[in-house]
């Protein structure tokens, strides 16, 4: 929509000039920080201490990634990550598809207590079940195994993850399920075969949004896994604190390395993800 | 022919296996912390109850808790009135920018939400880093060598400093709610506003700002969520140094749980930790519905 020719033409396109400059000039103070990762990632550690800011390497190390990749034990921490991530995601998602439909759809006893139960899930923060959890995990012998730490990525990604299925049933018309009932179509089938293509918006959000969430965690998995051979793929970061502390560049390679398939990921399904997120949160 | 939507059968394949996960790791965990938050267990061997004594301890001896405490106000109160300012602000500007350019901004904002906090951490504290950190470079080369510190280690600005990590990493979340909540302001209400003379100001302030409170509430009550359980970025910048300055609650708690292996007492903080949790939310999300009638 363009606006009718005014005598202040001149101040208004001023004006937009400003608040594009405004919006641009965030966006990088968003980006900033990365792309001085990204610039040191090349540098010899040693020249990091010199006066120079953002200088772009004359000399780019790119043998700091190819360290970041065997020190930083990438190959085994991202398979640990691909597994853990992979196995949640999948569980998550199928569980919350389930609990959603119920929740949208059915009618039954206990259905409010349930609703509250997940809502509950959403405030409870994690940190205050790493204790307990340690305790009542090792009752089963699950510290410090894959599973032990797939549970609860599935646990604490349910509830969001069931609340957007529920918004994203209340939307469909119910004419569909009726019909195939009335075809004598078994429950089971008609939520494989009539449901799940219709709820695929939502499992797009879903299924990215966990993935996301696990691939990032950190805590639990500082919590409950001791053994080096199954911890993820941010710990790759913190081995540099360790061992190789003055590796600086080094370990700025590993950050960009670590980033890099989230980022990915997100760009990638950024539209499914803005247009989907948009239409639950006007709902609210 | 019974109705198939109330099948018990149906229902119970369908929620009894998710409930089943969070049965067990939420609703028991928390079982289990209430049980041991009497007792003086310490991990490992024997152990007595004690009654409420862990809890007495905590509420009136016990100053790093009620600092950690105090922190998570502050940081509620630093992103309700800095970054949602900021955030509503840009959302508006980008409302009224064609539709791809707003998109790649959005999009561009998001990026740090994305981010493992792990690298989010280990960023800034690189950022804040006193020898090698842009921001003190960025000084010495404007000339301003006296505000050149260690910003994470300064009793002065390592609270700000920690917060600003936070608040940096949250403003794609904020600008994204308050775009959608724009989007949904019909055109003819802000045009009406406008034939009565109003200025752009005005029209944000008397129409649009009221019609979007059920937004704006909205992410007031997240806010509140989540700067509750902010952890992750404390524990891997400062650990809640210097002098306990930058205590969180999750912090406080992992160390006297994990550290210190008060097992009693770091159970205690638990319990405390989900109750302030869901009072808080529960209080501030009646607030928010009271103003709506």
């Amino acid at each position: 929509m363009t606006p009718p020719p005014q005598p202040h033409a001149g101040l208004r396109r001023a004006g937009m000039g400003v608040l594009h400059l405004v919006l641009v000039v965030f966006a990088l103070s968003q980006l900033f920080p990365l792309l001085w990762v990204f610039l040191y990632s090349l540098q010899r550690s040693g020249d990091l201490f010199g006066n120079a800011m953002l200088s772009l390497p004359h000399d780019p190390q790119w043998v700091n990634y190819t360290r970041a990749w065997t020190d930083g034990e990438m190959v085994r921490y991202g398979l640990n990550s691909l597994i853990v991530v992979a196995a949640s995601t999948i569980a998550s998602t199928f569980l919350a598809f389930c609990m959603g439909y119920a929740i949208a759809r059915m009618r039954w006893r206990f259905k409010r207590l349930v609703v509250g139960a997940i809502t509950m899930g959403m405030v409870v923060p994690i940190h205050a079940t790493l204790l307990p959890n340690f305790i009542w995990y090792n009752l089963f012998g699950l510290v410090d195994t894959r599973i032990g730490l797939i549970i609860p990525y599935v646990a604490f990604t349910l509830s969001f993850n069931t609340l957007i299925y529920v918004g994203h049933f209340q939307n469909l018309p119910v004419a569909l399920e009726e019909a195939a009932l009335l075809d004598g179509a078994s429950w089971p089938r008609i939520l494989w075969t009539v449901i799940a293509p219709l709820a695929r918006p939502a499992t797009v959000i879903v299924a990215v949004m966990t993935t996301l969430t696990n691939w990032n965690e950190f805590i639990m998995a500082n919590t409950y896994l001791s053994s080096d051979e199954l911890r993820t793929l941010p710990f790759s970061i913190i081995r540099f604190e360790g061992q190789f502390s003055s590796e600086y560049a080094v370990q700025f390679a590993c950050m960009v390395i670590v980033a890099l398939p989230a980022v990915a990921l997100y760009l990638f399904f950024s539209k499914h993800i803005m247009a989907g997120a948009t239409a639950g949160a006007v709902k609210e | 022919m019974a109705d198939p939507s109330r099948s018990r059968a149906t229902v119970a394949f369908l929620v009894l296996p998710g409930l089943a996960v969070l049965a067990f790791s939420l609703v028991v965990p928390l079982c289990v912390s209430v049980y041991f938050s009497f007792t003086d267990s310490e991990g490992f061997g024997e152990y007595k109850t004690v009654g409420f004594e862990n809890y007495v301890a905590i509420l009136t001896d016990d100053p790093v808790f009620w600092r950690s405490l105090r922190n998570v106000v502050v940081l509620i109160v630093a992103t309700i009135f800095v970054q949602n300012p900021i955030a509503f602000v840009l959302a508006a500007i980008l409302s009224r920018m064609s539709a791809r350019l707003s998109r790649i901004l959005r999009t561009i904002y998001f990026v740090p939400a994305v981010l493992s906090l792990v690298v989010v951490a280990k960023l800034w504290a690189d950022v804040f880093n006193p020898t090698f950190g842009i921001l003190n470079k960025t000084l010495h080369a404007i000339g301003l060598d006296g505000l050149a510190m260690s910003w994470l280690s300064d009793p002065r600005t390592a609270l700000p400093a920690v917060i600003w990590i936070i608040l940096w990493q949250g403003f794609g979340w904020a600008v994204f709610f308050y775009y959608a909540g724009l989007m949904t302001v019909p055109r003819d209400l802000e045009e009406a506003a406008r034939v009565d003379g109003a200025s752009t100001f005005q029209t944000y302030t008397r129409v649009i700002i009221p019609y979007m409170f059920p937004v704006i509430s909205t992410v007031i009550v997240i806010d509140v969520i989540s700067s509750m359980k902010q952890m992750e970025l404390i524990y891997l910048t400062t650990n809640g140094a210097p002098g306990q300055l930058t205590q969180f609650l999750g912090v406080y708690l992992y160390q006297k749980a994990f550290v210190a292996g008060e097992y009693g007492y770091g159970n205690a903080i638990s319990v405390l930790f989900v109750i302030i949790s869901v009072g808080l939310t529960l209080v501030v999300q009646r607030v928010m519905r009271g103003r709506l009638r």
